[in-house]
């Protein structure tokens, strides 16, 4: 059975990382808070691993998570 | 130098803020849910306040129906109560009180009868009534009302006749009507039988009631209306109120005895009662009574009601901008807050309301018996500390911001050529950050004109890690500040800030004053100047209960001609400018409220004592000038932002170590430029980003080349983390650095996972 991901953001091939100049693909990733992990698939470099957190969900989804969590 | 976050969510430790019978104690202060005058002063407990507002709505259906559940004789009650209440009424002590009597009079021949529901089951005690005249007319209503199959004993010979007896003060109209209420009533009557007869005919029921004087009684008891000895429902009554109140008695006697009870079981709370509600009459006009004598119309029965001022108490609510915000009395938010606090696991909801408040004590001054909201929430603030449940977001800027204060941009010095000194000036650390001129002007000025020796210190009281109810912080705080004085020799300390020497004051044997009252001392410098026009004087919330201080400043601006207007809630009454206890990081909505309820006193130019409510007066636009500031011709200007703060401090440390103290501070080089976009700055402020954590990415992104490139912006982003935060930078390089364009932060930490 496939896992649950939170969240999906595909980079669409928009994404380069500059370290490894390759671009970004979707991978598994994890936020974690307070002791509290939600695996997402975000844009994340093949090579050196770099997981890019985009302004949108930052400041939408992954802030309404934090301000639930902190009241917990 | 980072906090620590707080603990996970899967910790769970308990601690109360304080006993239930604390809780208790504090909830009965609140004087908010006791009855109003007129309805504590009904022995029927008429719901007066709502039915006089009814009244005044035009809802006179609603109106009769209030007055219907006293009585089953409305118009019989109506034409002859006495009504203590409108002695009692409120607007008594102002001019004449509501017509409470003319108003019920009025529903009566006014209100339309809403129908009844259907007939009840009746019950299966049976009850006979001996006689007639008030008391027995009124026992057989209530009677009727609770379904007791009642069979009336009396020497009448009809319905009419038996409702004559006692009542010839009620007009013709309304003898009709209660003839017909009682025959609409589900009673058997047996007219024209001898009461006397009562002996042989009690033993078909099983309670027995009549008319006072039909019985011999020694054992007559007004509160229960019972006789022990003769086994009989019966009492002495005065009056048409006082009939009614003993048939309402009596009833409850029945019910008592017909539950093979006591009547003394059980009864509640009968009668009128005392009230301690509070009614602030101050903004209330005097006004007369516009009906009496002659029965009134419908409209001018809605004028008189409309006199009403629906007394209750909302003293607190109605200047707190908090309070407002949640909709809430202290009592209800108390309890809340107190059960919320209390649990161990699930969502502390109430963490937001908790850390909303400004700590500022309003409430504890404008309340007749000083419910302090602030110490409730202040002591569920250290509470949530102590269990781990109080979340780090919302303070740890500030705290940040204090650690900065007490750290970096910390300065202690004794003025040169003295070891020891008689003072230390403590301008506090909003003064600093927003006005550092004037705290430059002023500490040259008292190093100018006082004797002994004038040391500076420039930091932070400790009030941030206070009102974030972190107890420990806050300790460690002032054992700092107490070694930092000892090494000056104990200094007298003049504290040019008003929460700064509230805070001071807590720590035991500290010699404090304010650079007001040395001021009013040595007198104005040459610079002092009042402002061309009137304005408004704030008093910070911080010298609430320091009277001294207040008169003080008021004597500074005076001197220095300044024409200042009186305004509603200044002195102990004064609100919080929405800095204090934190709420303009907790909740910047709350905040902003506050800010306006202090402005909304007057149109003027604001003048104040609190650098932070100078800032946030002129935030909102307001033309704002702290004391200190016409006392040393300085002006302080547009409010800074949250980078400009810290780089004002820094800067002031500098330039003074230059100047005064011949230290030369080395600046740091970063190595690279960093240009700003205006709108990047306006969203760094607008989301707590500081420069340095801007400049704390670069470096990052400098040492490890980690970055992305986004096609669609052409932007690179880059990200680090610097505490408990992940910072995120949009940028472009430019020659020998980087131009920022976007910043973002979250608290969540990323990883990649496997699978
Ligand atoms: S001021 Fe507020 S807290 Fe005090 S008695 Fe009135 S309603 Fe209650
Ligand atoms: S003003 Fe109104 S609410 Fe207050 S005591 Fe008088 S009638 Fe009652
Ligand atoms: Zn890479």
């Amino acid at each position: 059975m496939a896992e649950k991901n939170y969240y999906t953001v595909d980079p669409l091939g928009k994404l380069m990382c500059m370290k490894c100049r390759v671009p970004l693909e979707k991978g598994k990733a994890k936020f974690l808070y307070l002791d509290n992990g939600f695996p997402v698939e975000l844009p994340v470099c093949p090579r050196c691993g770099f997981v890019y957190v985009p302004e949108e969900l930052a400041l939408g989804k992954v802030q309404a998570v934090e301000r639930a969590l902190e009241d917990k | 130098m980072f906090l620590e976050e707080r603990e996970s969510t899967h910790v769970y430790k308990q601690q109360v803020m304080f006993s239930k019978e604390e809780l208790e104690r504090r909830e009965s202060l609140c004087v908010h849910e006791e009855p109003a005058y007129c309805n504590a002063a009904c022995p029927l407990k008429l719901d007066t306040k709502a039915m006089v507002k009814a009244v005044a709505a035009g809802d006179w259906a609603k109106a009769l129906q209030l007055y219907e559940k006293i009585t089953p004789f409305p118009h019989i009650l109506s034409a002859g109560c006495e009504a203590p209440c409108e002695g009692k009424c409120k607007l008594c002590q102002l001019g004449e009180g509501v017509a409470i009597r003319e108003l019920e009079r009025a529903v009566v021949r006014f209100g339309e009868k809403i129908r009844r529901g259907l007939p009840r089951m009746k019950k299966k005690k049976t009850v006979a009534i001996f006689g007639s005249g008030l008391f027995c007319t009124f026992l057989a209503g209530e009677l009727n009302k609770k379904a007791y199959p009642v069979t009336v004993f009396c020497r009448e010979d009809s319905a009419e006749e038996f409702l004559s007896r006692e009542t010839a003060f009620v007009p013709a109209e309304g003898m009709a009507a209660s003839a017909a209420v009682l025959k609409g009533m589900d009673i058997q009557f047996r007219f024209g039988s001898d009461p006397a007869d009562m002996e042989s005919l009690r033993r078909d029921f099983d309670i027995v009631c009549c008319q006072w004087g039909l019985a011999e009684v020694s054992d007559g008891d007004n509160a229960l209306m019972y006789s022990r000895e003769k086994k009989l429902v019966t009492g002495q009554t005065t009056g048409v109120l006082d009939a009614a109140f003993g048939a309402k008695k009596a009833a409850l006697t029945v019910d008592r005895l017909a539950q093979n009870l006591d009547p003394s079981n059980t009864r509640g709370e009968e009668g009128s009662v005392s009230t301690r509600l509070y009614t602030d009459l101050s903004e209330v006009p005097p006004s007369r009574r516009l009906i009496g004598g002659e029965p009134c119309t419908k409209e001018q029965a809605e004028a008189e009601a409309a006199r009403c001022i629906q007394c209750t108490c909302d003293a607190c609510v109605k200047a707190c901008a908090y309070l407002q915000h949640y909709r809430k009395f202290p009592r209800t938010l108390t309890r809340e807050i107190y059960n919320n606090v209390n649990i161990i696991m699930g969502d502390h909801m109430m963490n937001k309301p908790i850390n909303a408040c400004s700590l500022c004590g309003q409430c504890s001054v404008v309340c007749p018996n000083g419910y302090d909201v602030a110490e409730i929430c202040h002591i569920a603030r250290q509470t949530l500390v102590t269990t781990g449940k109080m979340p780090l977001a919302p303070h740890e800027f500030a705290l940040m911001d204090m650690l900065f204060s007490n750290g970096e941009a910390f300065l202690c010095r004794p003025q040169p050529g003295f070891e020891k000194c008689r003072y230390v000036f403590f301008p506090g650390c909003q003064a600093t950050a927003i006005a550092p001129d004037t705290v430059a002007a002023a500490y040259a000025d008292l190093c100018a004109r006082l004797d002994g020796g004038v040391a500076l210190m420039l930091g932070c009281c400790g009030a941030i890690c206070d009102w974030a109810g972190r107890y420990e912080m806050y300790d460690e705080a002032r054992a700092f500040l107490d070694a930092q004085l000892e090494k000056l020799g104990d200094p007298i300390v003049i504290a040019g800030c008003p929460t700064c020497k509230k805070e001071l004051s807590g720590h035991g044997g500290l010699k404090l004053t304010g650079i007001w009252d040395i001021l009013n001392e040595i007198g104005l410098p040459e610079t002092a100047r009042g402002m061309e026009v009137p304005a408004a004087l704030h008093d910070a919330c911080g010298a609430r209960g320091d009277e001294p201080t207040q008169q003080a400043i008021r004597n500074l601006a005076e001197a220095m001609g300044c024409a200042l207007v009186d305004t509603p809630y200044d002195r102990d009454q004064s609100p919080c400018c929405g800095y204090g206890g934190l709420t303009q990081y907790t909740n910047r909505e709350v905040a902003k409220a506050m800010t306006r309820k202090c402005l909304e006193r007057s149109d003027l130019p604001y003048i104040s004592y609190c650098m932070a409510c100078r800032d946030r007066f002129a935030r909102e636009g307001r033309e704002s000038r702290h004391i200190l500031e016409l006392v040393y011709g300085t002006n302080a200007g547009s409010p800074p932002d949250i980078s400009q703060k810290r780089y004002n401090r820094l800067s002031l440390k500098a330039e003074l170590l230059r100047e005064i103290w011949n230290e030369e501070t080395q600046e740091v080089d970063i190595g690279f430029k960093i240009e700003y976009t205006p709108e990047v700055l306006r969203l760094m402020n607008d989301r707590m980003i500081l420069k340095s954590d801007i400049i704390g990415v670069l470096q990052e992104l400098r040492k490890t080349g980690e970055a992305v490139l986004d096609a669609e912006t052409g932007l690179c982003v880059a990200r680090a983390r610097l505490g408990n935060v992940t910072f995120w930078v949009k940028y472009e390089e430019i020659e020998d650095g980087y131009r920022v364009c976007g910043a973002y932060s979250h608290r969540m930490s990323v990883i990649r996972r496997q699978g």
